[in-house]
């Protein structure tokens, strides 16, 4: 019934009806107006801050810098790399990072505040290539820290790399290069606090309400229970909204002045402050066999974090154990390096990593066919890992692994596309292949998630689920699986979601863990709810237990014949309170070896593989995606609508950064410098789903947030190689890059 | 100054208005329709599109005053009869509304091409639309959802 189906998405009509209320529309009278003064040059000393300009303007009420914080001025989401300041002491570490605070009784206000207000700074060697951050005697970016600028090294290694590379039949050797790039989610970072009886309340946009609740806690020096971060509903995220953002200013102004707050960043602001995706530089060296067998696979890489560590310990992992993508590769050596630069610090973006490696690992394949003569569709069929077959990790994969059916599902357009005739005059075409694998959860880490479910006397449900809703589609895909579990129609669900004192912790909405990991939890919990209801309905009844059902609202199996649940619960809530039970879910793992990072980092994978057809204007540069068909794995999709729409929504991100998007610090905080797709730019895509059941996911699902735009980039970069007669290895391909490309000589 | 138009149909008075307002703070800060977002503030993004005089403006970018004596339709504005508007009943049907931020502003745009165009081909969608950004649909849904809502439109006769 619910499963599988269209069902519309929770809170739809509310949005296309204006009424949802996001972190900026929060607002009530009497609030005050928060405004960061940020320094624009990094690094710099402060020598000093000068308050009084400031507070001479009428309106303003108080201006806070890092001397007024309680607690801890060290933020992150991991545990061992917490150096986020969010208002800056001695040293200014980035470009447009956060001095001091101004809280005034009008937005203006707030704002003239931080204009008046003056630093004295004073400029330090900076240095802002992860290369040259990891050369002897290079500026330290955090100068206590013993490992200097290396904040992360993973390595992975599995059988005789030297050996196989010198046996093969083929090597071949290239360097790729990802940028740094901006989530641009539309709604920019916003919120509003209270002080409340001895509490911070917070309410903002975030992915991750408890991991805020927590890291504030710390920030006030005050318990977590003085802390309730609630969720507002949040206009996408993409990773962005995993780091605090303004939900520390909100909390501290509220904290020192008992009055409510609110701040909501500027377009600028949430470009220039939050985090970025990690540019990559790898360097691989790829051999196989006469055939196209991949025998071995050497990976060198290396990200930029930036100024701080957010999620850097994550990516550099995830990006090590998919560096040799979705192919069976018996040897390979894979490092993987993050340094910190005095330059916008990179965290999570849609994908952690693995879009920036796919970028490499679908090159080579592409360059090893060129050199065999193979069939790009061939040669990955001939690779593709199957059920059964280890991977870099030497986790052996179970039954869901769809990859293979993914390919063989484009591989007709793809050969429709082959046929076509060649663009004619000044316009080149070209056809290109990408395909991922993604580890669905953290990477090698223990990551469960809570949720309860709750009868109500009145026949209707609620569902408690920590799960932060943020464009994904969790609060119906969620409500579908209750649905399901229960026999009951989703439309009786109702939803209570991301609030600290209402919900356990269902860890961050990222890692596209959310389907399968608090889809399991919501399972739990349902098998819970049914197995009070029906303890309770014996003993009503005095029927044999096991002889009891739950049919939709109705209990049967009782020898007196069936019962109305309603009847039960309401029976059950007056002697002993609420009927809810909560459910837990944590997947199967085992850490990587420190050393050769071999184990079984998740429980399972999602596969997906796409193929895209360009055309380039030889007399402009101009790149025009024609169309895209994208295939994904997702084990079971629980909302048709949702995984198609997840996919669609991939592709046109993925193509924003093949073709146009790269973060310049300082020079593009808007989005008219920073080019993400339009409409004009959106090709014609074919999104496809492919069901291999994951028997450890709800009903068989998986998940698809992040896989959607993996293969895309990749599968570009591959047709513009195509259309132009040469490999196309650094992103994006802007117009500049494929001139450059025309004419060789010059490059 | 002070200001008086046409708001979602009906009359609306707005006293002691900065000069400096925008029609985007004018309708968010004074008469609290919260529906047209801010996504950037300086047109680029399309969120806080809304119809003036029954064309689509940025309203982060009209000044305040331009709406004196004029017709101002937001997102609240679009349902009639108590029913949703097509293209919002569209937009929830299609899939086109993911997390929503965009949307009111798309819809808002939408309407201004179904006004003129009732039946636009996907070229002339993405045309019109051009100007909204989206990051989470990739627009596919939109583009489906905003010509489904032109037949409906059709064959109800609006
Ligand atoms: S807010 Fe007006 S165009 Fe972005
Ligand atoms: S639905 Fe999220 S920006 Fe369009």
């Amino acid at each position: 019934m619910s499963l599988g189906s269209s069902l519309q998405r929770v809170g739809a009509m509310a949005r296309a009806q204006g009424e949802t209320r996001f972190g900026a529309d929060l607002g009530k009278p009497g609030d005050l107006f928060l405004a960061c003064v940020r320094a624009e040059s990094a690094p710099a000393r402060i020598r000093a801050i000068d308050l009084a300009p400031a507070l001479a303007i009428d309106g303003v009420v108080r201006v806070f810098t890092a001397d007024d914080i309680p607690g801890s001025n060290r933020l992150g989401i991991i545990a061992v790399s917490k150096d986020h300041e969010f208002l800056a002491r001695q040293v200014v570490r980035q470009p447009y990072q956060a001095v001091a605070l101004v809280a005034a009784e009008t937005a203006a206000a707030a704002l003239a505040g931080a204009r008046a207000v003056r630093l004295e700074l004073t400029p330090l060697p900076g240095v802002y290539h992860p290369a040259e951050a990891l050369a002897e005697g290079a500026p330290l970016v955090h100068p206590q820290r013993e490992a200097g600028n290396l904040l992360a090294s993973r390595h992975i290694v599995k059988g005789d790399v030297t050996a196989a590379l010198a046996e093969s039949a083929v090597v071949v050797e290239a360097i790729y290069t990802t940028s740094r790039l901006e989530h641009a989610a539309l709604e920019p970072e916003g919120g509003r606090a209270e002080y409340i009886d001895g509490r911070v309340v917070v309410w903002a946009s975030t992915q991750n309400p408890h991991y805020d609740q927590a890291d504030l806690a710390l920030f006030l020096g005050v318990e977590p229970e003085q802390v309730r971060v609630v969720q507002a509903e949040t206009g996408g995220g993409f990773g962005g909204k995993l780091d605090l953002s303004v939900q520390p200013f909100l909390a501290l102004a509220a904290w020192h002045l008992r009055r409510p707050v609110r701040l909501v960043y500027s377009r600028q602001e949430s470009m220039a402050a939050t985090a970025k995706r990690h540019p990559f530089v790898m360097r691989y060296t790829t051999g196989a066999d006469e055939r196209g067998r991949i025998t071995a696979v050497k990976a060198d890489l290396l990200a930029d974090t930036g100024a701080y560590a957010s999620y850097g310990l994550a990516v550099t992992m995830r990006a090590a154990v998919h560096a040799t993508g979705p192919y069976l590769v018996p040897n390979l050596e894979v490092t993987c390096r993050m340094a910190y630069t005095h330059t916008q610090f990179c965290g999570a973006m849609r994908g952690f990593g693995v879009p920036q490696v796919a970028l490499a690992h679908e090159g080579q394949v592409d360059a090893l066919a060129r050199r065999l003569s193979l069939d790009p569709l061939e040669i990955r069929l001939v690779n593709a890992l199957g059920p059964g077959q280890a991977t870099a990790t030497g986790q052996v994969l179970g039954s869901s692994v769809g990859l293979r059916a993914c390919l063989e599902k484009i591989g007709p357009i793809y050969r429709e596309w082959q046929k076509r005739p060649p663009a004619q005059g000044r316009w080149r075409s070209g056809l290109g292949l990408g395909t991922m694998f993604y580890g669905i959860g953290n990477t090698g880490v223990s990551n469960p998630a809570g949720a309860a479910l709750e009868w109500r006397p009145d026949g209707r449900l609620i569902l408690y689920t920590g799960a932060a809703e943020i464009g994904q589609g969790s609060d119906t895909i969620l409500t579908q699986l209750a649905a399901q579990r229960l026999g009951v129609d989703p439309g009786l669900i109702d939803l209570c979601r991301g609030d600290t004192d209402r919900t356990t912790s269902a860890g961050a909405t990222s890692a596209s863990r959310q389907t399968y990991i608090s889809g399991n939890a919501v399972l739990n919990a349902a098998e819970n709810l049914e197995t009070l209801v029906l303890d309770a309905a014996a003993e009503m009844l005095d029927a044999p237990r096991q002889d009891l059902r739950l049919a939709g609202d109705l209990v049967t199996g009782a020898p007196g014949g069936e019962v109305p649940v309603r009847q039960v619960v309401r029976r059950l809530s007056r002697d002993r309170g609420p009927v809810k039970a909560s459910g837990r879910f944590d997947p199967d793992f085992t850490a990587l070896d420190p050393d050769t990072g071999q184990g079984r980092p998740y429980a399972t994978y999602a596969f997906g593989a796409q193929c895209a057809r360009v055309r380039v204007d030889t007399d402009s540069g101009m790149v025009q995606v024609r169309e895209v068909a994208a295939a994904h794995d997702v084990g079971r999709a629980v909302n048709r609508r949702a995984v198609l729409g997840q996919i669609t929504g991939g592709v046109v991100m993925g193509l924003g950064m093949a073709l146009m998007e790269e973060y310049e610090p300082g020079a593009g905080d808007n989005l008219h410098s920073y080019h993400m797709p339009t409409a004009a730019d959106a090709p014609r895509i074919t999104p496809m789903i492919v069901q291999e059941p994951e028997d450890s996911g709800p009903y068989g699902a998986k998940g698809v947030g992040e896989p959607a735009l993996i293969p895309t980039a990749p599968a570009v970069a591959a047709a513009v190689g195509d259309a132009l007669g040469r490999p196309m290895r650094h992103l994006p391909i802007n117009l500049e890059r494929v001139m450059a490309a025309l004419t060789p000589e010059r490059e | 100054m002070e200001l008086v138009f046409w708001l979602n149909g009906s009359e609306a008075r707005a006293e002691e208005v900065p000069g400096h307002w925008s029609l985007l703070e004018l309708l968010r800060d004074r008469f609290g329709l919260l529906g047209t977002k801010q996504g950037c503030g300086v047109g680029e993004c399309g969120a806080c599109s809304v119809l003036l005089e029954g064309q689509v403006v940025n309203s982060c970018l009209t000044p305040a005053w331009r709406a004196h004596g004029r017709r101002v339709t937001t997102i609240e504005g679009l349902a009639a009869g108590g029913r949703p508007h097509p293209l919002q009943e569209a937009f929830v049907a299609a899939g086109a509304v993911q997390c929503g931020f965009c949307t009111p502003g798309m819809i808002m745009a939408a309407s201004d091409l179904l006004a003129h165009n009732p039946d636009p081909d996907q070229e002339q969608v993405a045309g019109a639309l051009a100007g909204n950004l989206c990051r989470c649909t990739g627009y596919h849904d939109v583009v489906r959802a905003v010509r489904k809502a032109a037949r409906q439109m059709v064959e109800d006769g609006s």
